[in-house]
């Protein structure tokens, strides 16, 4: 810890204590809530050194180009300015990526995407910074774009690698090669590019140290695989290259790809200043990842009764100009695409491919989002096709524990699909529409509808998404726990490098704290790499797998602290526990005071009882690339949901009138949390079926801003029934199951399907545009 | 983002108003309700060197009557016109207008001159300025000019109000007893109108004597629907035959075509709501 600069910005975070109560399934309050409700939690745009300067990036304007020459001469010549870097400046590999290492820092030779850093730009004042940038004089020899996935794939057309334009094809067979079924529905989907649309843009600021090292402070998902490109790309050793997690404003997988970090740490080391990045919003729609848009074309085979015989499909995402995780998207893709339900035959081929587009990755339901629109406007064919309910379809087919599932897995914990349809069709439908009401028609309080035109559609989906990452990937977490006396009370300390985003690990971290060592006060110590990796906040895993490592770092301090209470009070260390800051004996009996027994010089040092746990969930394998088969996930979450709409046929306008949901969580840790990761989750899916698109022509993003960029406001969102089951997945720390995702990946079919039924129309694109339902 | 630095002055008269509105030159900007103009200068479309708050200036503020007319302050919020009793019953249409821009926010901050002065095409308030004929009192260093409705939008973010004059008050022609309506179309609450429909209209018995309809955000201008016009006069307050009155609503125009809808689907639009606006404003 010595290598932290003395003074370190202001809006670093700092400890996060919190005496509140709440243990494990209880709805305890998060420490950083009140701040971020009242506007005081300081997020990495808020960082700040009195002697910072500013650094802003030179992007290409091509999706692609030949770069010609680079002219930094009148750049640098303004007064104010620092620095302006290229490729050339790049000291160590100029090449970081996720899963691939084939992303330049800044671009050297060739532009793949409109937005590609090509420059930077250090200023002592963002103005002069921006003005500089403009003055870096790019000449380039405009090449032909990729821009269309379908294209990509043909071998004819401009292959944009060395190893050509597929990223990844994984193909999952099973059963017959070419099984015939009485009843055969298929259909061709869509699903156009959707954003995270975090509200906190890409910023860090990066500070030189001493020792010729950085320190960055970034809003990020997964400090030490940043840690990792930024020490490959300056050439330097993990200890120069420390990296702590500032306030985040939202990632939803955004942010698992570096953005400003190289660059800020660059100018940094390059100027021996402070060095703050922030990016404005238009930037940051090019300077973070989205989600893949997806060409789908499904055919389901069935028994006249709707049992399932045979799914096919082929998937195809288009991954931009960069591989990010496209690989395991299609991984997602392929082994997960046909949703929860039992195929004895299968033949999936799921690509992903390299265009000139923005680069796409990680979001929210990974892989998962895109195929369940198309695996459920099926079913929904199929059923109608057989004469029997959406309902009934999903229930007759879902999967049950002890299923062997398309990869050849064993579903080894609950999959309660018939429950959870059985619950949303107990839960009782919306009241009809109230004429007087406006805000519970289309177009709200905007005017639009009075009722004209109006009629109302129910739509059902059933989904699911693996929890952790796949595919023999080492998924771990590192937890540091230490006990000590502060202030004459026994106090827990936990560190993790696991990024809260805002969906309440800090909470989580603090309620294992509580509930195993059965103390009140817990300090949760600023996430930095001064511990090791927590792996990146994403695949709904945190909870799990950072939880499963502080719950494993919390036993093994309890275990020493029970020994040394043994020694002391002539109980064994297995009758007695810690609880409400006592030693406790099996009995009820309070045996030890915990702070007394801490404080005992003998027993423990100062500093008390510390342990650090790295902590894996089981393992999972690599897919067998030809037939897809092997047990590729760790973990299934199931969620269903039931949406109720009024549509008005004659604009086109949709109110999502109901969206009731029922989810199993294996184990709710913290139950508010929980029902606001629904809600979230259930909204951005919502707003893909009706609304989240960048729309991308010929390479460049036609709406860059939150005004042409529509999200559901809380006036277009509506009230939402929630129920949670709580079937504990043995395997998992608690029994819990991975939250987030699940309800983004059956909100938004279960709306698609709703207008299908209220309008009659195919809808085979999502989002669903007003005019898509008008014919217009 | 942060604008561009800015001086700022917030002159207690119209006439220092002029006076530095004059000396600023192409550099300055009047500052109303900043609603418009904050943005367009976060967004660096704009990057005025001063700025020139109209806010402490008395007298550009309030509604009152003025014999044939109601007298609207420039800057007005838009707040007081939604709710104002005076238009209420005497133009109805700008208080159904002004209701459905933004949210309450932007109501109370952003001014009845500033969306005027602005001239977004897919603002809410020129539409129903211009089928109510409005009048529009410019000063100048030349003193006072009265601009007409069908003068004063010229073209995108164009009005007859020149860099160096000041929009005062409007002049709203009475239109008592006109029933009103101003449907909006948007694909998340509160936002801009990808297409709005004005229309007001006075009944007699069993037929419509005379009707109003403007189009919002089917052209660089708001645009005044002149065909339905004459086929609503005398058309019989019935659903069919205003349908057929409105059928001709998007004739003529030129709408944009943007990521928000093609210029067809607003045409189609601009038909469905101006029968919806009629019907509703004849009390169907
Ligand atoms: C989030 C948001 C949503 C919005 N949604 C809508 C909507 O749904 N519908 C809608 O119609 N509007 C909407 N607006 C815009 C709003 O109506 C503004 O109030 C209006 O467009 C401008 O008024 P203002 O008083 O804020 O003018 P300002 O922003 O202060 O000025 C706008 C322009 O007019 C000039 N100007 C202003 N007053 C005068 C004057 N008296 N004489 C000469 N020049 C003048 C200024 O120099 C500037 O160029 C929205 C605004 C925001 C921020």
């Amino acid at each position: 810890m010595t290598s932290i600069p003395l003074t370190s910005p202001q809006g670093a975070p700092s400890d996060t204590s919190s005496a509140a109560d709440g243990r494990i399934g209880e709805n305890a309050l998060r420490p950083d809530g009140t701040l971020k409700v009242t506007g005081e939690f300081a997020y990495a745009s808020d960082l700040w050194m009195d002697e910072m300067v500013w650094g802003t990036t030179v992007r290409s304007p091509h999706p692609h180009a030949r770069i010609v020459s680079i002219d930094i001469g009148p750049a640098l010549a303004t007064p104010g300015v620092y620095a302006v870097l290229t490729a050339e400046d790049v000291p160590g590999a100029n090449a970081v990526g996720l899963e691939h290492e084939d992303q330049p820092v800044l671009a050297e030779t060739v532009v793949r995407y409109k937005g590609e850093p090509v420059a930077i730009v250090a200023a002592d004042h963002p103005e002069i910074a921006r003005q500089a940038a403009k003055k870096v004089v790019v000449e380039y020899d405009v090449l032909e774009a990729v821009t269309d996935a379908r294209a990509a794939l043909d071998p004819a057309s401009v292959q944009l690698r060395p190893s050509g334009n597929v990223v990844r094809h994984l193909k999952v067979r099973k059963g017959e090669e070419l099984p015939t079924a009485a009843v055969v529905v298929s259909l061709d989907f869509e699903v156009g590019m959707q954003d995270q649309a975090f509200l906190g843009p890409e910023s860090g600021l990066a500070v030189p140290a001493e020792d010729g090292g950085v320190d960055l402070y970034v809003a990020t998902q997964w400090l030490h695989v940043d840690q990792r490109q930024v020490c490959s790309a300056l050439g330097l050793p993990p200890e120069k290259v420390r990296l702590s997690l500032s306030g985040v404003g939202g990632a939803f997988g955004g942010r698992e790809d570096l953005s400003m970090h190289v660059h800020a740490c660059l100018l940094a080391m390059h100027t021996n200043k402070p060095v703050k990045m922030v990016y404005n919003r238009e930037e940051s729609f090019y300077g973070h990842v989205h989600r893949h848009p997806a060409t789908m074309s499904y055919e389901f085979g069935a028994e006249p009764d709707g049992m399932l015989v045979y799914g096919r499909a082929e998937i195809l995402f288009d991954g931009g100009a960069y591989a990010s995780s496209t690989g395991a998207v299609v991984g997602n893709g392929g082994t997960l695409g046909l949703g929860p339900y039992r195929f004895p035959n299968v033949h999936i081929d799921c690509y992903g491919v390299y265009t000139n587009n923005p680069p796409c990755g990680a979001m929210r339901g990974f892989g998962c989002v895109q195929a369940a629109f198309a695996h459920e406007a099926l079913m929904d064919a199929l059923a109608e096709r057989v004469g029997v309910s959406p309902a009934a379809i999903r229930k007759l087919n879902g999967v049950r524990e002890g299923d062997v599932n398309i990869t050849g897995q064993v579903i080894d914990s609950a999959a309660p699909c018939e429950e959870l349809v059985q619950i949303l069709l107990d839960m009782p439908l919306p009241a009809e529409r109230s004429g007087a009401d406006l805000l519970s028609l289309p177009g709200g309080v905007a005017n639009s509808t009075h009722g004209e035109g109006v009629v109302r559609g129910v739509g059902y989906a059933l989904t699911y998404k693996n929890v952790g990452f796949s595919e023999g990937f080492d998924d771990y977490s590192t937890a540091r726990v230490r006990l000590q006396v502060i202030g004459g009370e026994a106090v827990a300390s936990v560190h993790t490098a696991a990024a809260e985003v805002g969906q309440g690990l800090i909470t989580v971290e603090q309620q294992i704290c509580r509930t195993e060592l059965g103390v009140g006060r817990v300090v949760v110590h600023p996430k930095n790499t001064q511990v090791g990796s927590g792996g990146s906040t994403s695949a709904s895993r945190q909870t799990y797998v950072t939880g499963g490592a502080v719950k494993a770092a919390c036993e093994a301090v309890r275990a020493r602290v029970l020994a040394a209470a043994a020694q002391v009070c002539g109980h064994t260390a297995d009758d007695l526990a810690l609880d409400g800051g006592k030693v406790v004996a099996r009995s009820g009996e309070v045996v030890l005071d915990l702070a007394e027994l801490l404080g005992d010089a003998e027993l423990f040092a100062d500093e008390g009882v510390e342990e650090t746990v790295e902590w894996r969930h089981r393992p999972t394998e690599a897919v067998d690339p030809e037939t897809g088969q092997g047990n590729a996930h760790v973990q299934y979450a199931f969620s269903a949901h039931r949406a109720v709409v009024d549509v008005d046929v004659d604009l086109g306008l949709v109110k999502v009138v109901a969206l009731d949901t029922a989810q199993d969580v294996g184990k709710a840790i913290n139950p508010d949390a929980v029902l606001g990761q629904i809600q979230g989750g259930s909204t951005q899916g919502m707003g893909l079926a009706l609304m989240e698109e960048i729309v991308v022509k010929d390479g460049h993003i036609m709406n860059p801003s939150f005004t042409d960029y529509l999200i559901p406001t809380i006036l277009d969102t509506p009230p939402m029934l929630i129920k949670i089951l709580e079937y504990a997945d043995p395997h998992a720390p608690y029994g819990v199951r991975g939250v987030g995702e699940p309800p983004t990946i059956s909100s938004g079919p279960a709306v698609a399907a709703a207008i299908r039924q209220a309008t009659g129309k195919a809808l085979r694109r999502v989002p669903i545009r007003p005019e898509h339902i008008t014919g217009t | 983002m942060i604008p561009s630095a800015f001086d700022y002055h917030a002159p207690t008269s119209l006439d220092e108003a002029l006076t530095l509105l004059a000396q600023g030159g192409d550099d300055a900007k009047i500052l109303a309700g900043g609603q418009s103009l904050i943005p367009v200068m976060r967004l660096r479309l704009a990057g005025p060197e001063l700025l020139i708050d109209l806010g402490r200036i008395d007298g550009l503020r309030g509604i009152e009557d003025d014999g044939d007319a109601v007298r609207i302050g420039a800057m007005t919020p838009h707040h007081d016109i939604a709710s104002s009793a005076l238009l209420g019953e005497h133009a109805a249409l700008l208080c159904a207008a002004a209701r459905t821009v933004a949210d309450p926010q932007v109501r109370h901050r952003g001014t009845f001159g500033g969306a005027l002065v602005h001239a977004d095409p897919a603002g809410d308030m020129p539409a129903p300025a211009l089928v109510l004929g409005a009048e529009f009192v410019i000063a100048g260093a030349g003193g006072i000019r009265t601009v007409s409705a069908t003068d004063f939008f010229e073209g995108l973010f164009t009005t007859a109000v020149g860099e160096d004059e000041i929009l005062t008050h409007v002049r709203i022609p009475k239109h008592t007893g006109w029933g009103a309506r101003y449907e909006k179309f948007t694909r998340v609450a509160q936002q801009w109108s990808i297409v709005a429909v004005a229309a007001t209209v006075r009944a007699e018995g069993s037929a419509i004597a005379e009707a109003r309809v403007g189009l919002t955000n089917m052209g660089s201008v708001p645009i005044r629907a002149e065909s339905v016009e004459a086929a609503l006069a005398g058309c019989a307050l019935e659903e069919a035959a205003i349908a057929r009155a409105c059928a001709s609503a998007a004739e003529g125009t030129d709408p944009p075509t943007d990521t928000n809808g093609d210029a067809d689907y607003r045409r189609h639009l601009a038909t469905v709501l101006a029968t919806r606006a009629v019907l509703s404003a004849a009390g169907g």
